[in-house]
């Protein structure tokens, strides 16, 4: 068990850099969970904590021990990758036990250590197999038992689930988060879904080109995103965006917005964003703090492009002036693109940002 | 259009062709089969075709050469088959480390220093012979070394004019098999004379021609390797360097074991060049380490005309590659990656 820090930590190639300074310190015995578009460089930073990529700058430390330029091998970290990366040649047993035979760990204490790992895993009736012979789930499973033998300060999962179908995934998750709970080691985990980062982590640390726009836990990103990528990014659907314009009316704040959202502020909000008065700004609303059952002022109108029943609810997919703006509305409802509708807000659920720098008002 | 779509009479035509076909290739090896069975008389006395039927067959010529009766033919045997196995083995091995070197590491090869490589290494030679009148031999191995030396040595600084990777290195090891072998071959003799002159006998050595073989092939297996190689996964190797595998271990565990099928086929094309190699071998031994197809083309002008005995050589030169194919074919199957990844 060790923390990580990374203190100013660069990758370029050549010229391009692709991760700028980077700081980011994961505590001891966090899940961690890096998350962010593809190319945002997450896999690079997994991978240069790893040592498989040569940092270009900075410290890394793992627990007291510095490893900037230690090579993979010593940083005792175990890594499960998105490919499973298992050796075809060997069996279930073999795969799980080579790192231990390479380092010369007893041949019983090796024999244990392989059995607990398979029943934790459920591997053991497949012990005897080549991977080959074995479905996705239970292939990622051997590269998790081959991870959890060396008994490393940390855990690195490389989009360890996006090769498994929907269902296995789930399962997975659960699996993976049970894991940490029971050994209750360092984790770091890179994805693209960003359901994953949010079921599954401690912090879940969100990354564009290469930077950290917010590091923070699900429910914080949720419900405080730092920015309009962050808001954009976490949920599904993702947040809707009006660009609008912040008004002061006597004493009263009034958000201007496109399409007939034109209402006045709360009056518990009005006192953070009176100093934006007069400026540009974007109103973020998230789909399910929407519904279409009338009621108080604050609405947009938007013309139908989709309807997605989802079972529990409805989304209407529409457009509101330029922008796009997905509604949540009761189950059973019927609508036909091109069909005009309005849709209504919870005014304690909005979400203002500046429209200049992105940045949330609060 | 495949042949399968055929129907009817087209049908039938593509299979006569490719019956006529097969009878074309097949007639030589037929032919050297029932010569081998033949008494002299049926040979020399107008083709006959059909054992049985058009001659008496007789096992005379096998159990001539069986018996040892008619000279050499077990040593030669011998020779060739340690020879062509010890240099294959060498070769595949020594290919497919250069081969994962090639594919996993880059390379940077100043064409500078390549220059300096040349220009030392011949003037040395020149110099060492000419001026102070050092045996041809030692000149030549002594410039070769300081060339060697001071080209890596240089190749660590930034030398102006072009730098080769690693596809230019493999390309240079390809070129190798661009020049007719009679170059090399000549080459090779002289240097291997002028060795012996210094005390260590090469030609007509096991060490002298198993060397010359491992060299000649090297090209074709590091070039075969890299293909095989450059189709594994980096993931596997990423994984086992994060489980802290040495990496001679992780090229002798997890590389070769995950390249099993393309290792036998390299082993297996390089067996059969080493095996059926005449020239090297001509030039390169004489009598103790002679190897087979010297020996069967050599038949005809030391004894004459005595087809039915070279048909029964050559026949037992065919038979073990034959064997061979036959034997580590089935491990050449692809679809040992299947569970590595994804």
């Amino acid at each position: 068990m060790a923390n990580i820090t990374l203190s100013g930590v660069t990758k370029s190639y050549g010229s391009v850099e692709v991760i700028p300074p980077m700081d980011l310190e994961i505590e001891e015995g966090e899940f961690v969970v890096l998350v962010g578009p593809s190319g945002c460089g997450k896999s690079t930073t997994l991978r240069m904590i790893a040592g498989l990529e040569t940092q270009s700058g900075g410290k890394m430390t793992i627990g007291k021990r510095d490893v900037t330029t230690l090579r993979p091998g010593l940083r005792n970290c175990a890594m499960v990758f998105q490919s499973y990366a298992l050796y075809p040649h060997m069996s279930v047993r073999d795969n799980i036990g080579y790192g231990m035979k390479v380092r010369g760990v007893p041949k019983a204490e090796a024999a244990k250590a392989i059995d607990d790992a398979a029943r934790i895993l459920n591997l053991t009736e497949y012990l005897d197999r080549k991977p080959g012979a074995l479905s996705g789930g239970q292939r990622q499973r051997v590269a998790i038992g081959r991870a959890i033998v060396r008994d490393p300060d940390v855990f690195l999962f490389d989009e360890p689930l996006s090769n498994l179908d929907a269902k296995l995934r789930v399962e997975m998750r659960v699996e993976i988060k049970q894991l940490h709970r029971r050994l209750k080691t360092t984790m770091v985990y890179v994805t693209h879904d960003q359901v994953e980062a949010m079921t599954m982590a401690d912090r879940v640390v969100v990354l564009r080109a290469g930077v950290v726009e917010q590091a923070a836990d699900p429910i914080t990103l949720y419900e405080r995103p730092a920015n309009l990528f962050v808001a954009g990014f976490i949920g599904a659907p993702s947040m809707n965006m009006l660009e609008g314009r912040l008004e002061q009316v006597g004493d009263e704040l009034f958000f201007r917005g496109p399409a007939g959202a034109d209402f006045a502020i709360p009056a518990d909000r009005v006192d953070v964003l009176r100093p934006h008065a007069g400026e540009a700004c974007v109103m973020g609303i998230r789909p399910e703090h929407t519904h279409d059952r009338g009621g108080s002022g604050a609405s947009v109108e938007i013309e139908v492009l989709d309807i997605e029943p989802l079972g529990p609810h409805t989304l209407l997919i529409g457009q509101a002036g330029d922008a796009k703006f997905t509604g949540q509305v009761a189950a059973g409802t019927r609508a036909e693109p091109g069909e005009r509708r309005q849709i209504h807000f919870d005014l304690d659920k909005l979400h203002f940002f500046r429209a200049s720098d992105g940045r949330a008002i609060r | 259009m495949s042949v399968r779509d055929l129907s009817g009479s087209r049908r039938w035509l593509a299979f006569v062709c490719c019956c006529a076909w097969f009878l074309f290739t097949i007639f030589p090896l037929y032919w050297v089969a029932i010569t081998s069975l033949k008494t002299p008389p049926d040979v020399v006395g107008g083709p006959t075709y059909l054992p049985f039927v058009d001659f008496q067959p007789t096992l005379k010529a096998w159990r001539e050469l069986l018996s040892g009766t008619r000279g050499e033919f077990f040593s030669n045997f011998w020779s060739s088959s340690i020879v062509a196995l010890s240099s294959s083995v060498f070769a595949t091995l020594l290919g497919a480390m250069a081969a994962y070197a090639l594919v996993r590491f880059p390379f940077r090869v100043r064409l500078l220093s390549g220059v300096a490589f040349v220009v030392v290494a011949m003037g040395g030679f020149l110099l060492g012979r000419d001026v102070m009148g050092i045996a041809p031999a030692s000149a030549s191995i002594l410039a070769f070394c300081v060339a060697l030396a001071l080209s890596v040595f240089i190749n660590r600084f930034p030398l102006p004019g072009k730098v080769m990777g690693n596809d230019d290195i493999v390309f240079w090891f390809v070129s190798q098999r661009l020049f007719p072998p009679i170059v090399v071959a000549f080459a090779l003799f002289l240097l291997y004379t002028e060795m012996g002159k210094l005390g260590f006998k090469m030609t007509d050595t096991y060490l002298g021609l198993t060397l010359a073989y491992v060299a000649f092939s090297l090209p074709i297996v590091v070039w075969l390797m890299r293909d095989f190689i450059s189709a594994l996964p980096l993931e596997v190797e990423e994984a086992a360097m994060v489980d802290n595998v040495p990496h001679w271990r992780i090229f002798f565990g997890i590389v070769l074991p995950m390249c099993r099928p393309g290792l036998i086929a390299t082993f297996v094309i390089t067996l059969a060049f080493t095996w059926n190699e005449f020239l090297f071998a001509l030039f390169l031994t004489n009598s103790e380490w002679q190897t087979l197809p010297v020996l069967i083309a050599g038949q005809n002008s030391q004894r004459g005309d005595e087809w039915w005995a070279i048909s029964a050589a050559a026949l037992v030169a065919i038979i073990p590659m034959v064997v061979v194919a036959a034997l580590l074919g089935r491990l050449m199957k692809s679809g040992l990656l299947s569970g590595a990844v994804k």
